[in-house]
């Protein structure tokens, strides 16, 4: 279990898609939750860095586990998610601010996503009501951005989740890039996706 | 003036003279409030070789900058005053109403000196201050006197009293505000009853008008929202309150047990913050506006009351030998109707049930026997049989036996809760702290095992000086302004520099903060220096430094205070006998303070 941690937070951290402490991953064992501790580095994750605690009750591990635990707990209970991933895209993040759904124009987005929701709230961080919502969109798709926040991507391993996280951030940067190229898209299927 | 309100009373109970005093602004921006005022109005009264329990000592209460304002969790006040079982200064602060009805009836402090040839206690409104006859309250426990004081000034009064602890002057004795408030450490309740001063009562309903209202509006909604976002503030305290920490600190084999003998207690989830909640805990409760509810209100088949907190469940649990719960709970109840500190209480006692079993002494209790643990508890307040020779806490049992290494102490006070061998900066915080064997004073925990601001190595003395230095600093800001220090588990520093400046519209930056908390750090270590007190004094019992624990996480380590000592006192631009440097006493404004010394 720890390796699968510390290689995906690897992974996230050099993709660019976290910063130095941004982001948290989790996976659900039963009735139990293992999560990146608060405030670890996910580029560099030590076995101490792996908090476990429950699913629908607090011990007291639940002072050293991430801000988003309530969000991750209401992931879990209310989808079949087995795995979390928490990041923050750039480009993702930067799109979020000016889109109420990102809706890809590449071929491997629009296969994977069709499209991603934008969800804004007055609390983003460890929020009760972010925590409260975005099962219900976890149900439909699987990432969702947090407005100006981040992602929230689910799948039944870690390496799923992450790779929905990295592939939303390539569908963004590719959205900016035909953007600031002001060209206009010869083939754009992406209205398609409004009713999906 | 914004925030303060520019006046501190003075009491006298030899003479009966009462006045008010300007202290004046310069002075407040120096000290903020609280401890460092209180430390100030120390130094300048309480002289070499007073005696702590004499007319000549002062009990000083004080009010913060924040104090009774809409800042989250800043309802506080803090006690100062010589200690009767350290000789030292000493502080501790408490939460509920009174220190908000002291400063609403228009004080930022109160000074008692003198003592009264019979027992009285104080009223102070915003009308009028009398000191009446407290003789039909004397011998009468803290909640008894609470509700007989309420029954005669009304219910709009807040009251902080002793009890027979205080009385007898226990030097272990605490003064408790609002029936379930402890000041708790140090014997300041003994203080007050060397004085005759059985309780005060204070009632107010001035204003305390804030600079910038909209400015303060702003920085609290945005502390709140770390406050809801952190799981320490917005789950685990809120939760289990502070025993959130006993499993915790085990499974990191620093909870020490049976006198310090062990790094582990085999039973704590049976005294753990998870079943006090599944099985004692009735409802949560929390100081006024604070949304952060870590106080627990408890219930027995036998009794209710609130608590106990962590520290406390140590003392009379891991400390003593003693896992049933429910004794833990009742003893702690019992100790804030006595007037009784708690953690001094029971590391007493564990002293004396290593001392016992080891043939030294014969106090009738061993580890573990915890029907025995109220009864001796009456007997300490009272100082009755074997409880007298523990009223005066575990340095003076132990050398009273010769046997000195068995008290677990720094300058008298007795260490709680933390083995410093599993967190090294907890070793040098409780060696250097001006006030003894105190957690609050640098409470080093917070970035050794719940990762605040980060997660450092807890087993590693390296970088410990520095970090230690910062906790020192920064709790005497907390206890000056007065911010309850859960709070600075979830925002930083520069919030509450932000928070002063908009309460008292004179301008903070954080790092004028953590000067003047390095102004009142050395201070109070200027006090304790012309006590006598020396480098010899900040040191840790030969169990932490010379025996290595036995097993568990912390495993072969011993605390390396050599070391650490050396770059502290480099790092705070004392000597190497922990004598600060004039050009360091220049910079914070203190200078020629150690020609008094």
């Amino acid at each position: 279990m720890y390796r699968e941690f510390k290689q995906i937070g690897r992974d996230l951290f050099l993709q660019g898609v976290n910063n130095s402490h941004s982001g948290n991953i989790s996976v659900r064992l039963g009735d139990r939750i293992i999560i990146t501790r608060r405030g670890a580095m996910l580029g560099n994750l030590n076995k101490t860095d792996l908090i476990e605690t429950g699913l629908d009750k607090n011990d007291s591990r639940i002072v050293l586990a991430s801000t988003e635990i309530g969000v991750h707990r209401s992931i879990y209970k209310n989808t079949s998610a087995l795995a979390i991933v928490h990041a923050h895209p750039v480009y993702a993040t930067a799109l979020s601010l000016v889109e109420d759904e990102i809706i890809p124009v590449d071929s491997e987005g629009q296969y994977i996503f069709h499209k991603i929701p934008v969800i804004g709230f007055e609390y983003t961080v460890g929020s009760a009501e972010v925590a409260r919502v975005l099962p219900d969109y976890l149900k439909e798709y699987k990432i969702v951005m947090v407005r100006g926040h981040g992602s929230f991507a689910v799948g039944q391993l870690l390496e799923e989740a992450y790779q929905w996280t990295s592939s939303l951030e390539n569908v963004c940067k590719i959205i900016y890039l035909t953007r600031t190229m002001r060209g206009e898209l010869k083939e754009n299927k992406s209205q398609n996706y409004i009713k999906w | 003036m914004y925030g303060w309100k520019g006046k501190v009373l003075r009491v006298n109970l030899t003479n009966k003279k009462i006045a008010v005093e300007t202290p004046g602004l310069n002075r407040y921006r120096r000290f903020l409030g609280g401890r460092g005022l209180g430390a100030s109005f120390l130094w300048e009264e309480v002289g070499k070789d007073i005696s702590p329990l004499s007319a000549e000592n002062k009990l000083i209460f004080m009010t913060g900058s924040l104090t009774g304002t809409d800042v989250t969790a800043s309802e506080r006040f803090t006690v100062t005053s010589k200690s009767p079982l350290t000789g030292t200064v000493f502080d501790g602060n408490s939460g509920g109403k009174w220190g908000v009805m002291l400063k609403k009836a228009g004080y930022d402090g109160l000074i008692i000196e003198g003592k009264s040839p019979s027992p009285v206690y104080l009223v102070v409104n915003g009308q009028e201050v009398l000191i009446k006859d407290a003789g039909n309250l004397w011998g009468m426990d803290v909640m008894e006197t609470t509700s007989s004081i309420l029954g005669i000034e009304g219910p709009g009064y807040s009251v902080a009293c002793i009890g027979p602890a205080g009385e007898n002057q226990v030097k272990i004795a605490c003064i408790v505000n609002d029936i379930t408030r402890p000041i708790s450490r140090g014997g300041l309740g003994a203080v007050m009853g060397s004085k005759g001063l059985k309780a005060i009562a204070v009632q107010g309903n001035m204003e305390i008008t804030v600079a910038d209202r909209e400015k303060l509006g702003f920085i609290l909604y945005e502390t709140n929202k770390w406050i809801k976002a952190n799981p320490i503030t917005s789950q685990g305290l809120p939760d289990f309150g502070s025993p959130v920490l006993v499993n915790l600190i085990n499974d990191c084999g620093l909870l020490p047990a049976y006198n310090f003998q062990e790094s582990q207690f085999a039973h704590a989830d049976n005294i753990s913050g998870e079943t006090l909640a599944e099985k004692y805990c009735i409802k949560s409760a929390g100081c006024y506006k604070c949304p952060i509810n870590c106080l627990k209100v408890t219930k027995t088949p036998n009794d209710s009351g609130e608590g106990p907190d962590y520290e406390t469940i140590w003392a009379f649990g891991p400390q003593c030998g003693i896992h049933d719960l429910e004794i833990i709970i009742e003893a702690t109840y019992l100790c804030v109707r006595l007037g009784l500190d708690t953690i001094s209480a029971g590391a007493t006692i564990g002293c004396a049930m290593e001392m016992t079993e080891k043939g030294i002494m014969d106090a009738g209790i061993r580890f573990g026997e915890s029907t025995k643990l109220k009864p001796l508890l009456q007997d300490i307040a009272y100082k009755k049989g074997t409880g007298g020779e523990l009223a005066d806490g575990a340095r003076l049992l132990a050398s009273r036996f010769k046997a000195e290494d068995y008290a677990v102490h720094v300058k008298g006070l007795e260490i709680p809760a933390y083995d410093p061998r599993g967190a090294k900066g907890m070793g040098l915080g409780f060696a250097t702290s001006n006030k003894g064997g105190s957690h609050l004073s640098a409470y080093t925990i917070a970035t050794e095992i719940l990762g605040v601001p980060k997660m450092i190595d807890r087993l590693s003395f390296d970088g410990k000086a520095g970090l230690t230095i910062f906790h020192q600093n920064m709790t005497a800001v907390l206890d000056s302004i007065i911010l309850c220090r859960y709070l600075a588990l979830a925002v930083s520093t520069e919030y509450f520099a932000r928070m002063v400046t908009a309460v008292t519209g004179e301008k903070f930056q954080s790092q004028d903060l953590y000067q003047i908390g390095e102004r009142i750090w050395n201070l109070e270590k200027l006090y304790n220096l012309r006590e006598g007190f020396t480098a010899e004094d900040d040191t840790l019992p030969k169990r932490l430094l010379e025996q290595p624990v036995k097993k568990g996480p912390s495993k072969g380590h011993v605390v390396e205070l050599e070391p650490m000592l050396e770059d502290y006192y480099r790092f705070r631009g004392w000597d190497n006998n922990g004598i600060p440097y004039d050009n360091k006493l220049c910079e914070l404004g203190l200078e020629g303070k150690l020609s008094d010394v």
